[in-house]
C-alpha cells in the first residue's frame, strides 16, 4: 500500500509538472496576449499543484495566492491597458529566433549530459526534520506553515526583513514610474 | 513522492521554456512572463533540495524568491506602462534607444 501510494505521488507530480510546461509553452507561442495570460495562468496552477505533491503546503496556497490571485490579474490589467491589436501583424518573434534556438539547444543537451551523469538517490521520506529546537512540539507532517515560518523566522530573519525594504522600494518606484508626467 | 531526477527534469524543462521565450519573443508583456516561469523552475529545484536535504530552509528561501519576483512584476510592469505612454509600442525591437 505504501508502495502504491508513493507511485501514485511520483506520477501525479509528472503529470502536473507537464501540464506546467504545456501552459509555458502555450504563453510563448500564442498570438494573443490574453492567451498567453491565461497559459501563464495554467501554468502557474500546475505548478501549485506540483508543490502540493512535494508535501509543501503552504507554498502551493501561497503560489495560489501570489501568481494567479496577484501577477497574473497585474499582467491581464497591462495587457488590456497597452492596445496590442495594431502590432499583431508585424511579427510574433525576433529576428535572430533560429540562433536563440540553436543557443537553447546547445545549453540543454549540456544540461542533460550532466543530468545523466548525476545520479539523485530518491527523496528523503521523511516530510520535514528539522533541527531539535526548531521542531519542538511540531508535527511536521502535518503542521507545515508552522515549520515553514519557524524556519524562516528563526534563521533567516534578515533576509525577509530586507525582502520588505525591497517592496517597499519597488512599490514607490512603481507609483513614480507610472505617474503622469505634469506639465 | 517523486523522485529527485523527476523533479529535476520537468524544472529544466520549465526553465528551457522560459528562455526560449526570453529569447525569440518580441513583446515586453511575454518576456517578463518569461521571466516568472524562470524563478517558477528555481522555486521547484529548491523545495525539491529542501525535501531532498530533509530541511526547511529551500521553502524559506522559495518564499524569498516569491517575494522578489512580485517586486520584480510590479517595476516591470511600471516601465512597460511607461514605455507605452513614450514610445506608443512595446515591442522590444522598436525600444533600441537608452535615451527615449
Amino acid at each position: 500500500m505504501e508502495h502504491l501510494m508513493t507511485s501514485i505521488g511520483s506520477h501525479l507530480f509528472l503529470v502536473f509538472g507537464l501540464l506546467a510546461v504545456a501552459g509555458a509553452v502555450s504563453l510563448v507561442f500564442s498570438k494573443n496576449a490574453v492567451h498567453s495570460v491565461v497559459g501563464f495562468l495554467f501554468s502557474m496552477l500546475s505548478v501549485a499543484a506540483c508543490y502540493l505533491c512535494l508535501s509543501a503546503e503552504f507554498l502551493a496556497v501561497a503560489q495560489l495566492l501570489v501568481y494567479a490571485g496577484g501577477i497574473v490579474v497585474l499582467f491581464l490589467f497591462v495587457v488590456m491597458l497597452v492596445e496590442l491589436t495594431k502590432y499583431k501583424e508585424s511579427g510574433l518573434f525576433q529576428r535572430q529566433t533560429a540562433w536563440a534556438v540553436a543557443a537553447v539547444t546547445v545549453g540543454a543537451v549540456a544540461f542533460i549530459t550532466v543530468f545523466w551523469k548525476t545520479v539523485f538517490g530518491p527523496s528523503a521520506t521523511v516530510a520535514l526534520t528539522l533541527d531539535a529546537g526548531l521542531a519542538q512540539g511540531l508535527d511536521v507532517a502535518t503542521q507545515n506553515s508552522q515549520a515553514v515560518s519557524r524556519g524562516m523566522f528563526a534563521g533567516y530573519l534578515l533576509p525577509f526583513e530586507i525582502l520588505s525594504v525591497i517592496l517597499l522600494v519597488a512599490l514607490v518606484g512603481a507609483v513614480t514610474l507610472a505617474k503622469k508626467e505634469r506639465v | 513522492m517523486a523522485s529527485m531526477n523527476t523533479v529535476l527534469f520537468i524544472s529544466f524543462l520549465l526553465f528551457s521554456v522560459g528562455v526560449a521565450g526570453v529569447l525569440i519573443r518580441r513583446n515586453a508583456l511575454v518576456i517578463l512572463m518569461c521571466v516568472e516561469l524562470m524563478l517558477n523552475a528555481a522555486n521547484l529545484n529548491l523545495i525539491a533540495f529542501a525535501r531532498h536535504a530533509g530541511t526547511v530552509a529551500g521553502q524559506a528561501f522559495a518564499l524569498l524568491v516569491m517575494g522578489l519576483a512580485a517586486a520584480e512584476v510590479a517595476i516591470g510592469l511600471a516601465l512597460v506602462v511607461a514605455l507605452y505612454r513614450k514610445r506608443d509600442t512595446i515591442q522590444v525591437d522598436n525600444i533600441n534607444l537608452l535615451k527615449g
